[in-house]
């Protein structure tokens, strides 16, 4: 069994007035772990405590045994780290090789031809090989995403921290992208948080789904898909029994809910349906009856 | 898919190696900037063409680095310390730590400062240390006089630049600083002008980063109260509270503290230095 590389114990974020998030425990060991959740459930703020980007208010952080908080230590994880924000400006006038370049050498990557060599590694696997001397102002947001993924992957890290990665890129792309994560998780202990839950189950052994700065689900994806199971049917019209219901390319409706009448034709679910059940089946009123365009 | 593994990296050790990589990085950039490149060629231009002409008060001629290469290249530092800000929440997170991005960033001003001294030895050339224009200070003097407006000021206004860059999100503060620097140089030119051996004025006249000692007219040149050795001292001691300003951006727990402590010590030199600059040197305004 591997080892424990990342625990968060009754963690706790705000800013300001706002609680960000609450009482949240984890265990992270190598392999991809994705999180969910809806906009404003912390999962940002998540990964920047898990990236030293940003303290905790209350409880601990231990990455790869050290604690963030300590000056000494917090730079000995981030020599061990690969963070991409969901966010990230660039320098006017860089090039793609240019800016993951710079990066590298923020790394402590001293040595030209072995950092050189690095970066084209990573433009490499990111699909970016031909597009080093591009400037990226000129890119599409799609290649920014992916330029911001490379200076993540640079030096494999033992821990990466990926904030919404895939958002814009294209579907190849995004495969491709899936297959270097998953080599990449072998050793490594990778957190993808994500609105695309396609790439969670594709991806993540374990999902972490969070709600309002509390962990709402944690555990293997295939045990949150199986929670959705009977619980997924076609109708000609939106089932008024449905927490969630939509219209699918075929004409008919998709209904998610707990509760199912008899003589429903249930469909396989998928992990979304199981998310939506499990935002759907939550105490918040203003969460019932929800119909997803 | 097979993945290349990658080379190890150096260790807590590399953090000088680092630096030093950074700032030959950074200062190649700001070399590069095409602001600084014209800056440099204006310089080149005026002191070419100066040569020709007769300089009949040298605090006409030796402003020109001061503006080009203290002024421009305080927009340039400026600019190089706020070009990574977007990028920040990835370059925050490396072992790099704000403050050796930023002692980096204040390794650039050497090239100006180098740019400073050639300059200096060009002026030195074109306008002789034994000319008259120099008014009445002894020889030393006039090193001093020279350094403190040619040398001195193309290094503060780099690191000026760098400090604003930490602590200014205005994108136009370097403009409007060096609107103020200048506006305040004058008036304090037009007091010097209506109370010349006054040694308040003196002080208040050398209360800045770049002050004039010399004044010609028909009865000649003029030269004003103040020690240009000490002014030296006093412009040393601005540029080293600008490094420290900067530092002090992102700096935690002992460097933090000896920071601060440094910028105690070095205030209090800076008012010393001042007050000795506007109390040293000729009592009275000098006219040869």
């Amino acid at each position: 069994m591997a080892a424990v590389s990342i625990s968060l114990r009754d963690v706790g974020r705000t800013f300001g007035a706002t609680r960000a998030l609450a009482d949240i425990d984890l265990d992270l060991k190598p392999g991809v772990t994705g999180l969910l959740g809806p906009n404003g459930a912390g999962k940002t703020t998540l990964l920047r405590l898990l990236a030293t980007a940003l303290p905790p208010t209350q409880g601990q952080v231990r990455v790869l045994g050290r604690d963030p908080q300590v000056l000494a230590q917090r730079t000995c994880i981030r020599r061990q780290l690969g963070y991409q924000p969901q966010e990230i400006g660039f320098p006017r006038g860089f090039t793609a090789f240019a800016f993951v370049d710079y990066i590298a050498l923020l790394k402590e990557w001293t040595e030209p031809a072995a950092r050189h060599a690095e970066v084209r590694r990573v433009l490499d696997l990111v699909g970016l090989s031909d597009l080093g001397a591009k400037r990226i102002r000129a890119m599409s947001g799609g290649q920014r995403r992916r330029v911001a993924l490379a200076q993540a992957l640079l030096g494999s890290p033992p821990v990466l921290i990926l904030d919404e990665p895939t958002t814009g890129v294209d579907p190849e792309q995004r495969v491709v992208l899936r297959t270097v994560l998953a080599e990449i998780a072998r050793t490594s202990v990778v957190v993808l948080s994500t609105h695309q839950t396609e790439d969670v189950a594709a991806l993540c052994e374990r999902v972490i789904v969070l709600d309002r700065g509390r962990v709402r689900y944690d555990g293997p994806v295939t045990d949150l898909t199986g929670q959705a199971a009977g619980r997924v049917w076609l109708a000609d019209e939106p089932d008024p029994a449905a927490s969630v219901s939509w219209r699918t390319g075929t004409g008919r409706y998709r209904n998610v809910g707990a509760r199912v009448r008899d003589g429903v034709e249930h469909v396989e679910p998928s992990l979304e349906d199981a998310y939506l059940l499990l935002r759907g089946g939550s105490p918040e009123p203003e969460n019932a009856g929800e119909v997803a365009s | 898919m097979t993945m290349t593994l990658a080379p190890a990296r150096p260790g807590a050790a590399a953090g000088r190696a680092t630096f030093a990589a950074l700032a030959v990085r950074e200062t190649r950039r700001f070399a590069l900037n095409p602001v600084f490149l014209a800056a440099a060629g204006l310089t080149a231009y005026t002191l070419w063409i100066g040569q020709r002409s007769t300089v009949t008060e040298i605090d006409g001629a030796n402003t020109i680095a001061a503006v080009f290469f203290g002024g421009f290249g305080m927009l340039v530092a400026f600019w190089l310390t706020r070009s990574m800000r977007a990028s920040e929440p990835v370059a925050g997170v490396t072992p790099t730590t704000l403050p050796a991005r930023t002692a980096a960033l204040c390794a650039t001003a050497i090239v100006p400062f180098g740019c400073g001294c050639l300059t200096l030895l060009a002026f030195l050339h074109f306008h002789p240390i034994s000319d008259p224009v120099y008014g009445a200070f002894s020889l030393p003097a006039r090193i001093a006089v020279l350094v403190g407006q040619i040398v001195v000021p193309s290094l503060g206004g780099p690191l000026l630049g760098v400090a604003l860059g930490r602590w200014v999100r205005f994108p136009g503060a370097p403009f409007v600083l060096f609107l103020i620097l200048s506006g305040w140089v004058n008036l304090v030119m037009a007091l010097t002008l209506a109370r010349p051996d006054s040694a308040p004025v003196a002080v208040l006249r050398l209360f800045a980063p770049f002050a004039l000692f010399t004044l010609h007219s028909d009865a000649g040149v003029t030269a004003w109260r103040g020690s240009p050795w000490f002014f030296l001292g006093w412009q040393l001691a601005l540029c080293v509270i600008a490094v420290l300003v900067a530092l002090l951006r992102g700096a935690e727990g002992r460097l933090r503290s000896r920071i601060i402590r440094a910028l105690g010590i070095v205030l209090a030199a800076a008012v010393i230095m001042l007050l000795l600059a506007g109390t040293g040197g000729f009592t009275h305004a000098v006219t040869t």
